[in-house]
């Protein structure tokens, strides 16, 4: 069930450790790419069919090469923010195999012609950032980064950057503007990054766990890689677990198999007695599923199909021993307190949802409310400057939709007992 | 200059009363903060007249010199000097702008908008405590409760909610002086703050660095 | 840079075919078409859109999103609808979401009746609200300065006043603080937001969180009316709009002129209009009487200085300054020449410049548009601070910079407020530009440039960078240079223009920054002691500059002299000659605003001057654009239009009649001038026209011949001295002093220093000095500048006490006030100690004697 690609050598000892790496088999397919045409690197990733892993699931090799040829300072960026709530799959990679991030991030850099690099690590990870910064000095001493890499004429800096506690970084555009001093917030679209990012220079951004997944696409080549998992959703994919599950962590599966396998079989399901109530499949953007929904195939195009998402790759699962209300009132919370309040509808939205929700909790809402949530909702999505909005809207939306009894019943619950938040 | 205009009073009364806040009757500091007047305008600090340490001077110019744009150094920049002063003080700002070459309103405006940024005095410990939804599934939110009861008010211990911090495999969990350790359970709470109290590492043997990957405690049916 | 020329398309704008140019945005686009989309964030003036308000929501064709209106760049054939069901949706949410946190207390709000968020709301709200939560509340309203009210409970959060700050003036000041719901606006730790051009966040503000505290309460919008006007403070010149309510000036907003000023303004130019209406503004005629000044009626003001002129005759001078218009200055010239006989008569400080050269300055091929500055591939800052000289010009320049990628090179004695955004920045010795400028003329030939480096006090490294960054930056070059520059060889800048090949360049050329707001039109008009009007061969030959006139005044052989809105001893250098210059005068006639330290002591005869909302006439920017003045509010007290005034002396003096009228007066100066050659009032209109674009502008030649340079000699370091340089801040004006709002702006002296000499000379910041220069004294405090030149001591100007202008230099010595009152201390002492002793001594004589 499980597919061991990124997770192959992941708990041997001292991996983070070059020698133990490289005696894995590390930076072979770094000293590879060197000597292919970026055309060559790039039609590997193309093939290989990988999707972003990051949340928006765009096609790697695609969105490499949209970024200009030319003779200009040209920007990676690798996203290491992982603050998307359940998600903790970069963090378990990053601290037990940071090199192969660095093998990817070259690989990807040659992809795009790239010759600086940046990782945006969230600041909460400090342990992690030390190890990476451990594993980067030793690559720039084995040659692996700077200055005409091993003798080739590819040459790719690497800065390691530390966030402060800031979701929004996550979305790349916010990102940028972190990273280049500012305050996170999220920029207008277009320009997009290939065109405009960094510095106002073509940037590429993506996901640690996307840019890991590029070794392992060259060595396997790109058409047997996408062997792997299901048409649209190619290769394996880590699955973080966490909530309601008995055994909650990081899971490499083929993308494709049941959710039920990965919440059930890997995670080892609900406390005994307990049942499957609701879960997030991707994250707490993703639209809620419920025990219904336990037998779509996880990957991409199936959890849209059944109304929600893969995004990050991160499922919480909560039983029934748990009110929608209490999971409505800290997914709200989570994105009123991260909105970066530069547009309208999310600050003032995620803010709105919020006291109405802790309204309901006090007793002190109708059945009205209810419909007043859910049109501010709709009135948030699509309509937001970057997709935090949506990322609040639509778990909100969905759980009304899915749950409204229930909330009805708190009402009037709430509202003979008099109960006060 | 311009007297108060009518209507000044009746505003003045107001501002007499109790008002109401935001639903949780939480209040941003600074929202109800004049200009005071008798400063001056807050520019570039000028370094024939503001004191930077020479370390913290060294080791901010070492992070602008990582970047093609020295602005990229505002978050490294803001930390040192966080730790240098203990909080991001309007001083420790200030020096940090004036290495920097920004004005201190500048560094103000990135420092509130991160989380981890302390603007004011705080303890010498921090205590992150994650009660987003996983953690909060698994017991976070009375977990909280307990690591700050056990904290006291001394201000010793800086224990704060936190959102996500990317760890619910070991919910819940904390970051203490930006280590993690996880799961903690019943009396974990008392011991933490004993330890760090005592100056030993706390809670050693929760240390989220010493597991291994999940996969690989699978039972064995799952191997493949 | 060249202008960017886009191409014309056609799109469809709810069902109308509109034509706009390509890649304007939508939101502009769409007012072609006679349809408004709402914006709140939206401001062309602050940079590219931000997007961040969601406002401007519209449907196009083809787009799964709605788009914002104020980001989409139009495009031929595009389709769009601003008031389709789904747009019509989201600009409801929008405006909902908007609402939920504003306090709606419009019946006590300043902005009611002129607020975007009342409009929008009404034009694409939903006229419902569906909030009940209970609102944010903060106490309010709050001071963010001295000038600005905050109220942070009805700020939108549209950024407008926050990216103000750090896209326009770039001081980062006001910033955004915290984050999402609980963002604000704010300040460092509580500073203040003072900076020369915070006012524009008032007018910026689409809703009542900003508000000026001087115009707070006192008028509501139906009761005033709007006056086109121009401000008069600088020689920028900026088009400003009144608030006017019964005949008093109230306010005053922007007036955009993209060729002028931008569409901002300064706070001095914003505020100041309360100095129309303080008490210490002079409102009627004054004599001197029995040594003090006492108001008088205008019959004994008029003949008192008619007959003092009289007795002056050939004897008098005349100087002019201030906000004076052409046609004053046309009046004054025809009396001084054609009726008193006299020709010594100048506008500026400082030696005579001759005709040839004024002629060859004025040449319309080398005169460069304010809008070249944004445009050109380089400007350099020559020997100006654009920030106190003519402050909307560093608005300017930091926009071409930072949008256009204008290369900014400055050459000054001080550091420059616009040296952070400089490609690369030199500093010369205090006083040395016209050596700078033949140095780097010489090095852009090619020739050796040591003699005239050293005179510049320069290395000649950094002039070769210098000029290597100019060769290097492109053709179109601008030089912004104060006409300080002109006061050691008037014919260096002329060489440096030719070195530059500028006569031949389209985009670039020559902008003179004057010290006096009509300083170019008072030129033109007649007013300097070696050209008639039009820089013509004046009637009367042999006239002497302001510098040679006062020495003339000091020494008796001068004795009357005419000031028109200015006071030499306030405005211009060696203020102690000017003194004595004054006092030896037998007649001092002057049409001031205020009384300044040399009227005071020595004017004989005051005439109450006119404020320009009050004036009526034109006045020429520094780019040679003639704009037109109108009168916007009643004349303060007994004031009189002072061209009427100067039109009465002549005809008391037994002069040619004057036109009767305003307008008949302009189209004499029009005559006069014959640059100015066609221009009519009605042409002017409310935008003024550039003479050198006309066709009459050939009416002057170009020919001009370059001499050798004169170069003085270098300044030397001298032991346990500083050299002294000295500039004027924007805010050493009367009329900062006297409005009430901007007082506090009112500068003090200070001394900057390099750390390395504060230190040699054992200073401490904030320290108070005196600054002697062996025989006069200033007293200032200390300020310490990384930036400062070492070796020299920057003062201020035109204080009305402790002005630097009364010091000669070039070297000062610089103590402790402490110290100087410890030696004159202990001289007492030891005087107090003789003389004790003395008394002793004579005791014991005396003592001795008896015994
Ligand atoms: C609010 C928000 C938060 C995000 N957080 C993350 C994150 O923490 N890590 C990440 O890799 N991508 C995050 N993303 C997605 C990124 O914007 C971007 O799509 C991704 O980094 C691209 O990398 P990929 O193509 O490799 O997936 C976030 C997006 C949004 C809108
Ligand atoms: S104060 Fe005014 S200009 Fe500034 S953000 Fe708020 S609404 Fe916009
Ligand atoms: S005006 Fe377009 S988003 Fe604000």
């Amino acid at each position: 069930m499980t597919q061991a690609l990124l997770f192959k050598d992941i708990d041997e000892p001292n991996l983070a450790d070059i020698a133990v790496y490289e005696r894995r088999g590390g930076y072979e397919q770094l000293r590879k790419v060197l000597s292919m045409s970026q055309d060559a690197v790039l039609s590997e990733l193309d093939a290989s069919g990988l999707r972003g892993r990051g949340g928006a699931g765009f096609p790697a090799g695609r969105k490499a090469s949209f970024l200009p040829k030319g003779d200009m300072d040209k920007y990676l960026v690798c996203n290491a923010d992982e603050s998307e709530p359940g998600t903790f799959k970069d963090r378990e990679l990053m601290q037990k195999c940071p090199h192969a991030l660095i093998e990817g991030i070259v690989i990807a850099a040659r992809a795009g012609g790239i010759n600086r690099a940046f990782i945006y690590i969230r600041g909460e990870y400090e342990e992690q950032a030390q190890i990476l910064d451990r594993a980067i000095a030793q690559a720039y001493d084995a040659g692996y980064l700077g200055e005409r890499i091993l003798g080739s004429d590819v040459s790719v800096s690497l800065v390691l950057h530390r966030g402060a506690g800031a979701y929004i970084c996550g979305e790349e555009t916010g990102l940028l503007d972190s990273l280049e001093g500012k305050r996170g917030n999220p920029r207008l679209k277009p320009p997009f990054p290939a065109i405009e990012g960094l510095y106002g220079g073509p940037t590429l951004i993506n996901n640690v766990e996307t840019l890991m997944t590029m070794p392992q696409i060259l060595r396997m080549g790109g058409n047997k890689y996408a062997e792997l998992g299901v048409s649209g959703s190619s290769g394996t994919k880590i699955v973080s677990v966490s909530g309601h599950v008995q055994r909650p962590g990081n899971y490499e599966i083929e993308l494709g198999i049941p959710s039920r396998e990965i919440i059930y079989g890997l995670a080892g399901g609900p406390p005994p007695g307990r049942s499957v109530k609701l879960w997030f499949p991707g994250g707490s953007s993703a639209p809620v599923l419920t025990a219904e929904d336990l037998d779509v195939p996880y990957d991409f195009d199936s959890l849209a199909k059944a109304g929600s998402m893969l995004g990050s790759g991160a499922i919480i699962v909560v039983d029934d021993s748990t009110p929608v209300l209490d999971v409505a009132l800290k997914t709200a919370r989570f994105y009123r307190h991260e909105s970066c309040g530069k547009c309208t509808p999310c600050r003032e939205g995620t803010n709105w949802t919020v006291k109405m929700l802790e309204r309901i909790e006090a007793g002190e809402a109708t059945p009205m409310d209810l419909d007043i949530m859910a049109s501010v909702q709709e009135q948030i999505i699509g309509n937001c400057l970057c997709v935090l909005g949506d990322a609040m809207a639509m778990p909100i939306g969905s759980m009304i939709a899915k749950f409204r009894g229930e909330f009805e019943k708190h009402m009037q619950r709430a509202q003979l007992t008099g109960a006060s938040a | 200059m311009s007297g108060p205009g009518p209507g000044f009073e009746y505003i003045q009364e107001l501002q007499g009363r109790a008002i109401p806040r935001a639903s949780d009757g939480s209040r941003t500091p600074g929202w109800d903060q004049p200009a005071d007047l008798t400063k001056d305008p807050a520019e570039i600090p000028d370094p024939a007249v503001i004191h930077v340490a020479p370390a913290l001077r060294d080791e901010i110019e070492a992070a602008m010199a990582r970047y093609p744009d020295r602005r990229s150094a505002a978050l490294p920049a803001l930390k040192a000097a966080q730790r240098f002063h203990g909080w991001c003080s309007p001083q420790a700002i200030l020096e940090a702008a004036c290495v920097m070459r920004v004005t201190p309103g500048y560094l103000t405006a990135v420092a509130t908008f991160y989380d981890m940024f302390e603007l004011e005095p705080k303890g010498r410990h921090s205590v992150y405590v994650c009660t987003n939804i996983s953690c909060s599934l698994r017991g976070a939110d009375a977990l909280y409760e307990e690591i700050a009861a056990a904290a006291g008010e001394d201000g010793e211990i800086n224990v704060r909610h936190f959102e996500c911090l990317g760890a619910c495999d070991i919910a819940p969990m904390v970051s203490v002086d930006n280590v993690y350790y996880g799961p903690l359970g019943k009396g974990d709470a008392k011991r933490l703050v004993e330890d760090l109290r005592a100056g030993r590492e706390p809670l050693p043997e929760l240390r989220l660095a010493l597991r291994r990957t999940a996969a690989s405690e699978l039972p064995a049916e799952h191997e493949q | 840079m060249p202008r960017p020329q886009p191409s014309e398309i056609t799109f469809s704008i709810d069902g109308r075919e509109v034509k706009a140019p390509e890649d304007m945005m939508l939101a502009d686009a769409a007012k072609l078409g006679d349809i408004e989309i709402p914006v709140f964030c939206y401001e062309p003036k602050l940079g590219p859109p931000v997007g961040a308000c969601r406002m401007c929501l519209v449907e196009i064709e083809g787009m799964p999103k709605l788009q914002t209106a104020c980001s989409t760049a139009v495009k031929d054939g595009m389709v769009v609808h601003t008031r389709s069901e789904r747009a019509r949706v989201a600009q409801e949410a929008v405006v909902e979401f908007l609402l939920i946190n504003h306090p709606l207390d419009c019946p006590v709000c300043d902005k009611g009746g002129e607020c975007p968020l009342q409009d929008i709301t009404f034009g694409w709200g939903g006229g419902k609200s569906r909030f009940i939560e209970p609102k944010r509340h903060f106490r309010k309203p709050l001071e963010l300065s001295p000038l600005i009210a905050i109220d942070r409970e009805r700020c939108i959060l549209c950024y407008r006043c926050v990216r103000y700050s750090q896209e326009i003036p770039e001081d980062y000041q006001l910033v955004l603080l915290e984050r999402g719901a609980e963002s604000f606006v704010g300040t460092f730790d509580g500073h203040p937001y003072v900076a020369p051009f915070s006012g524009n966040i008032v007018e910026l503000c689409p809703v009542g969180a900003l508000t000026s505290r001087p115009y707070r309460f006192r008028a509501r919008p139906w009761e005033i009316e709007d006056a086109g006007s121009i401000c008069t403070l600088c020689p920028a010149q900026c088009n400003t709009r009144l608030t006017v309510r019964d005949e008093r000036v109230l306010r005053v907003l922007d007036r955009n002129h993209p060729e002028v000023d931008d569409g901002w303004l300064c706070d001095k130019g914003r505020f100041a209009y309360q100095a129309m209406h303080v008490d210490e503004r002079i409102t009627s005629p004054m004599i001197r009487d029995g040594g003090v000044l006492r108001e008088v009626g205008w019959d004994r003001a008029l003949a008192e200085a008619v007959g003092a002129l009289r007795r002056g005759g050939s004897a008098t001078a005349a100087l002019a300054g201030g906000g004076a218009t052409n046609e004053e200055g046309l009046l004054l010239g025809r009396l001084l020449r054609e009726v008193l006989g006299s020709s010594h008569l100048d506008s500026r400080d400082g030696e005579a410049v001759s005709l040839p050269h004024w002629r060859a300055l004025a040449n319309p091929k080398l005169a460069a548009r304010v809008s070249d500055l944004e445009f050109a591939h380089a400007v350099l800052v020559l020997d100006c601070e654009p920030l106190d000289d003519m402050p909307i010009l560093d608005l300017r320049l930091r926009k071409g910079a930072r949008r256009n990628g204008v290369k900014l090179l400055i050459a000054t004695e001080r550091a420059s407020a616009l040296d952070s955004r400089a490609d690369a920045a030199i500093r010369f010795a205090p006083g040395r530009g016209a050596e700078l400028a033949w140095a780097l003329a010489a090095a852009l030939r090619g020739e050796p440039v040591d003699a005239a480096a050293q005179a510049a006090g320069i290395a000649t490294d950094d002039l070769h960078a210098l000029a290597d960054a100019l060769r290097d930056a492109g053709r179109e070059i601008v030089i912004l240079y104060g006409e300080r520059v002109l006061d050691g060889d008037p014919g260096a800048l002329l060489a440096l223009a030719d070195a530059l090949g500028l006569a031949e360049q389209d985009g670039g050329g020559l902008l003179g920054v004057p010290a006096v707001a009509n300083g170019r039109g008072l030129r033109e008009a007649g007013v300097t002691p070696n050209a008639g009007p039009g820089l013509g061969l004046p009637a009367l030959a042999g006239g002497h500059g302001a510098r040679e006139i006062a020495r003339r005044l000091a020494s008796g052989e001068l004795t009357a002299l005419y000031l028109l809105q200015v006071d030499p001893v306030l405005h211009y250098s060696d203020a102690e000659l000017w003194e004595r210059a004054l006092a030896r005068a037998t007649t001092v006639v002057a049409h001031a605003s205020f009384l300044t330290p040399g009227l005071r002591e020595h004017a004989t005869v005051i005439f109450p001057a006119e404020t320009s909302p009050e004036k009526e006439g034109t006045i020429t920017h520094p780019d040679g654009r003639v704009q037109r003045l109108r009168v916007a509010a009643a004349h303060a007290g007994d004031v009189r239009a002072e061209w009427r005034v100067l039109a009465e002396i002549i005809e008391r003096l037994g002069g040619a009649p004057t036109p009767p009228t305003a307008r008949a007066l302009s189209e004499a100066l029009f005559e006069d001038v014959p640059f100015y050659g066609g221009l009519t009032l009605d042409g002017l209109a409310g935008r003024g026209l550039r003479w050198p674009e006309l066709q009459v502008s050939n009416t002057l030649s170009d020919a001009y011949e370059e001499a050798e340079p004169k170069l003085r000699k270098p300044l030397r370091a001298a032991k346990g001295k500083l050299l002294v340089g000295t500039y004027r801040s924007i805010w050493a004006a009367p009329e900062v002093a006297a409005s009430p709002a901007l007082a506090f702006l009112t500068p003090r002296q200070r001394v900057e220093l390099a750390a390395a000499d504060a230190e040699a000379l054992e200073l401490r910041h904030d320290e108070a000095v005196v600054i002697s220069d062996g025989e006069r004294e200033v007293r200032a405090r200390v300020v310490l500048r990384a930036a400062a030149p070492a070796g020299t001591a920057f003062l201020e100007r035109e204080l009305e006490e402790d002005g630097a202008n009364v010091l000669r230099g070039p070297h000062v010595t610089i103590r402790t006030v402490a110290s100087v009152e410890a030696e004159a201390a202990a001289l007492i002492a030891a005087e107090e100690a003789r003389a004790a002793a003395e008394t002793e001594t004579l005791a014991q004589a005396e003592a001795e004697q008896v015994t």
